[in-house]
Order: C-alpha cells, then sequence, then structure tokens
C-alpha cells in the first residue's frame, strides 16, 4: 500500500479489480464475480487487515447461503459476500487462525461444510452430530408438534 | 507422561460454565482444548420472531455485565436501516452510559483477579467501587443491570442533572486513582503474580485476531472508539492505553488505566451534553429491505451486530452478534501452553471472558 492509497483503492489493486466499491448499511462491499475467498483472505493478510467475523444467511427454498466475510482495514468494516448454491465452501483456517470458531459454528448452525479442514473438537453440541442446520431442524420440531 | 486434567464445565476458578481440557506434563500444561456451548441460547434465531421493540428486550439479555452496550450497537445497527438519526444530546447519553458500563465491567474484573491473586482486600475494595459506579447507572436509568437506555432514534431516560451525575464521577475517579490504580500499578503482590504469566505475543494477537484490552495489552492499539467514532466519540479527548509485554500484568495495565480514561471521557461528556431531545420524537419510520451493520467498542472489545431486514416485515430477518470473548478466548490455548498449572485460572480470568456472550 503506497502512502497516498486509501485502504480500499490498496484493496482493489491488491485483487486486481475495478469493481466499484459500495459504501452501504456501514459496510464498504466488493464483490467481483471472480473473487475465490482464499485469493481474498492471501490479500487480507498481505494489507494486513483484521479478520472480524463470517455472517451466513440462509437464502429462502433452495438457492443456497450467502456468506458475508468482514475484515477491518485501519478502522474501514470491509464485508465480501460469497452465494453458495450448495453448502460447501473452501475454508480459508489454513490461511488465518481467527477464523476457526466462526467456521466451526457456522458448520453447525447452517451445517455448511469449509472443505479442507477438521472440525474437532466440536464446539456447540459436544457428542452430537456434527453439522446439523439448526434452523431447519427447529422448523422440522415445529411440524412434528 | 502427560495427563488431562478436564477444568470445568463448572469449576470454583470459573464464574460461568466452560470447559478448558488440560494436556499437563509434570505441573507444566502443554496444550489446551476449549469446549464452548454449555449457554447456548439460540438468541440470534429467537431475535427473529421479536419484533423492533421486543428484540431490543432480547438483546439487551445477551450480557449481564455489558448489556447496554448489545442495545446500543443493536440500535446503530436499526438505525441504519430505518434512515432515524439520534439527537446530539441522545448520543452523549450514550457516551456516557458506554464508558459507565465499561468501568463497572473493569472494576467488577478487577476484584475478580484480586480474588484469583489471593488479594481479597482488594477484591471487597473493588466490588464496593462497583457498586458505587452501580448508583450512578441506578440514577441514570433506574436500572442497575438491564438499563433499558436505549431505542430506535436516541435514548429512553434523559440526564436531567449531569452536575449531581458529574459529581459521583468525580468522587468515583479519585477513588480510584486512590486505591485501585496504585495496587494494580505498583504493588509487588500483582507484579509477581501476573507478569511474564500467560503471554500472548503481538504476532500471535495479531493473528488469533484478538480485540480490545487482550489486544492492546499484547502492543495492538486497536479501539473501534478512535478508528471508527460512534456517538459522541469523535468529540471526546482520551488516550487508547497499549502495553507491549502481552501477559496477565499488561491486561491488568491496561484495564485499570482505561479506567482513568473513562472517567475523563465521562467528565468531558458530562461538561459538554448539549441541550435538546434525547429521541426522534413522533417521527414514523419504516425498515428498508437490506442489511446494516454497527460496531461498538465494548469493555472486552469490538461487539458486531449485523441486521437484514425486508420492508414490510414485522421481525428482523436475521440478526448475527459477534462479541468480543468469541474473538478473544481462542487465544487462551496460546497463554495457557507452557505455564503452570496452577496459573491457569488467572491465565483465563484475565481475557475477563463472558461465557453468556460467546454462547448467546
Amino acid at each position: 500500500m503506497t502512502p497516498t492509497m486509501t485502504p480500499l483503492e490498496a484493496i482493489s489493486e491488491k485483487l486486481k479489480t475495478t469493481e466499484p466499491w459500495v459504501d452501504t448499511g456501514g459496510v464498504h462491499w466488493l464483490s467481483p464475480a471472480s473473487l475465490k475467498v482464499r485469493e481474498l483472505t492471501k490479500a487480507m493478510n498481505e494489507l494486513h487487515a483484521r479478520f472480524v467475523t463470517i455472517t451466513a444467511y440462509q437464502l429462502p427454498g433452495e438457492q443456497g447461503f450467502r456468506l458475508e466475510y468482514h475484515w477491518d482495514l485501519d478502522g474501514y468494516l470491509l464485508g465480501f459476500p460469497f452465494l453458495l448454491a450448495g453448502n460447501t465452501i473452501e475454508s480459508i483456517y489454513d490461511l488465518c487462525e481467527a477464523v476457526d470458531w466462526i467456521e466451526r459454528e457456522i458448520h453447525e448452525g447452517f451445517d455448511i461444510d469449509f472443505s479442507g479442514r477438521e472440525y474437532e473438537p466440536l464446539l456447540l453440541r459436544q457428542g452430537d452430530t456434527p453439522g446439523v442446520n439448526l434452523r431447519d431442524a427447529v422448523a422440522a420440531g415445529k411440524e412434528k408438534k | 507422561m502427560s495427563y488431562k486434567i478436564p477444568m470445568g464445565p463448572y469449576h470454583p476458578a470459573l464464574e460461568e460454565p466452560y470447559k478448558l481440557d488440560l494436556i499437563c506434563e509434570g505441573e507444566t500444561v502443554q496444550d489446551a482444548k476449549l469446549h464452548i456451548g454449555f449457554n447456548f441460547r439460540g438468541i440470534e434465531h429467537l431475535a427473529e420472531t421479536r419484533n423492533h421493540i421486543q428484540v431490543i428486550a432480547l438483546m439487551e439479555r445477551v450480557c449481564g455485565i455489558c448489556s447496554n452496550i448489545h442495545t446500543l450497537t443493536l440500535c446503530q445497527a436499526m438505525e441504519g436501516l430505518t434512515g432515524l438519526t439520534p439527537p446530539p444530546r441522545a448520543l452523549y447519553i450514550r457516551t456516557i452510559m458506554a464508558e459507565l458500563e465499561r468501568l463497572h465491567s473493569h472494576v467488577l474484573w478487577a476484584g475478580i483477579a484480586a480474588k484469583l491473586m489471593g488479594f481479597k482486600t482488594m477484591f471487597m475494595t473493588c466490588f464496593e467501587l462497583r457498586e458505587k459506579v452501580m448508583d450512578v447507572l441506578q440514577a441514570i436509568s433506574g436500572n442497575r443491570v438491564n438499563y433499558s437506555m436505549n431505542r430506535i432514534g436516541g435514548v429512553n431516560r434523559d440526564i436531567e442533572d449531569p452536575q449531581s451525575i458529574l459529581k459521583m464521577v468525580e468522587a468515583l475517579e479519585t477513588e480510584m486513582a486512590r486505591t485501585v490504580i496504585p495496587i494494580f500499578t505498583t504493588s509487588s503482590t500483582a507484579r509477581s503474580r501476573c507478569a511474564g504469566i500467560g503471554t500472548l505475543t503481538n504476532e500471535k494477537a495479531l493473528s488469533c485476531g484478538v480485540v480490545g484490552p487482550v489486544a492492546r495489552a499484547s502492543g495492538v492499539p486497536q479501539d473501534i472508539r478512535r478508528a471508527a467514532p460512534y456517538a459522541a466519540y469523535s468529540e471526546m479527548q482520551f488516550d487508547v492505553p497499549v502495553q507491549p509485554d502481552g501477559d496477565v500484568r499488561a491486561r491488568l495495565l491496561v484495564r485499570a488505566l482505561e479506567i482513568m480514561e473513562s472517567c475523563k471521557i465521562l467528565r468531558q461528556a458530562l461538561e459538554k451534553l448539549p441541550p435538546g431531545e434525547i429521541h426522534t420524537e413522533g417521527e414514523k419510520f419504516q425498515f428498508i429491505t437490506g442489511t446494516a451493520t454497527s460496531r461498538v467498542e465494548a469493555p472486552r472489545g469490538e461487539v458486531m451486530y449485523s441486521v437484514s431486514w425486508k420492508e414490510g416485515s414485522r421481525n428482523p430477518a436475521r440478526v448475527h452478534v459477534r462479541t468480543p470473548t468469541f474473538a478473544v478466548m481462542p487465544a487462551i490455548r496460546w497463554m495457557v501452553m507452557g505455564q503452570r498449572l496452577a496459573d491457569t485460572p488467572l491465565i483465563q480470568a484475565s481475557i475477563d471472558p463472558c461465557y453468556s456472550c460467546t454462547d448467546r
């Protein structure tokens, strides 16, 4: 990052994208279609951005999930959305240690598989089956009643 | 020969349930595995069944110590979806409440840390002081734990006599400067029990993404009040205490210094409290479709709320809460490795963990 660049410009340069940033709802969003989560993580590491969290959304019907990855760079809250048609995305745990617990929590709450990592020991439901979509389980429980 | 010592989920050295499996070689901890979830209440899911008023009351119960911070962060996010802007007086009152909560949290933690150090007189002194902070909170809000101060577009209660609150804060500051701060910063007991114990290096703090006083005690100068100011923080003069050593003593020092900085902010906010309304009066609002995110520097570090709403809907579509302990707690593993087994209660307490926040 050169001294004259803003953090957002530095990220765009690092990711080699001309896609515009969208500043909405307190987050600076960037969503280039070709962006891969592991490439993004490497770029964030090189820029010394701090990983904040991943927010998972279950989309209606069979549309899958949306995962929003958040980093902080110099007080800018950055957001990168990824759409999952199925329930699998590459894990970034080997690149970013801070992601460990949130990947595990999402795996256990939404049954999303972060490929390339193990989930032991379990975080929320030790001894139970790992990777259950709790929302679907709750809905199924209500139907039974 | 190595052996495993399970600490928790219910253990005299822990204030709330969580489990630490310690792998030991003699008296030395070689590794540790953490297990959480004993307080899991499904609050994020419950939030999707509550309307915009009920969800504030629900989120106030994520944590018993920083209840105000959770509603503040949530209301800020919901204001982003409704377009409501709190009046200046409300922003100052939010700042005052947030700093009083930080004071009460840090003094509570200091008491517990003193108890774990075997310094029981200090424990009683801290809890006496905490009562005084809670008296101030009660004088403002009418409540001692869940203050119900925040609402979309402002706050629920005014500070009608800032001068009387200012006197209470000044008395607190004098008492802190006279008793708590010198003991924690200069006492040989505190030094011998905490120096060089449970070190989290700067490199590890960065790679684990820790936040709040734990990050600042490992030389990471990160504070949302400074990096991305909210409420009235952009108008306050304060320092962000940072210590380089990363041990329990550094965490103790950072929090002790933050107590004094909180008093400084409180004095400024009470002296400059602007006149006017405390919330947007009678203004009708509607949620727009979208997601809004808000961050606040809680006593334990950054809290983040992402709130998603569909226009016309009664309830939020999704509320995601990232609490500071959730970010900090995994680092305990690195703090206890190579340490004496007897020091683990103090080390795990030094992050000021909130299991209730972590599990949600």
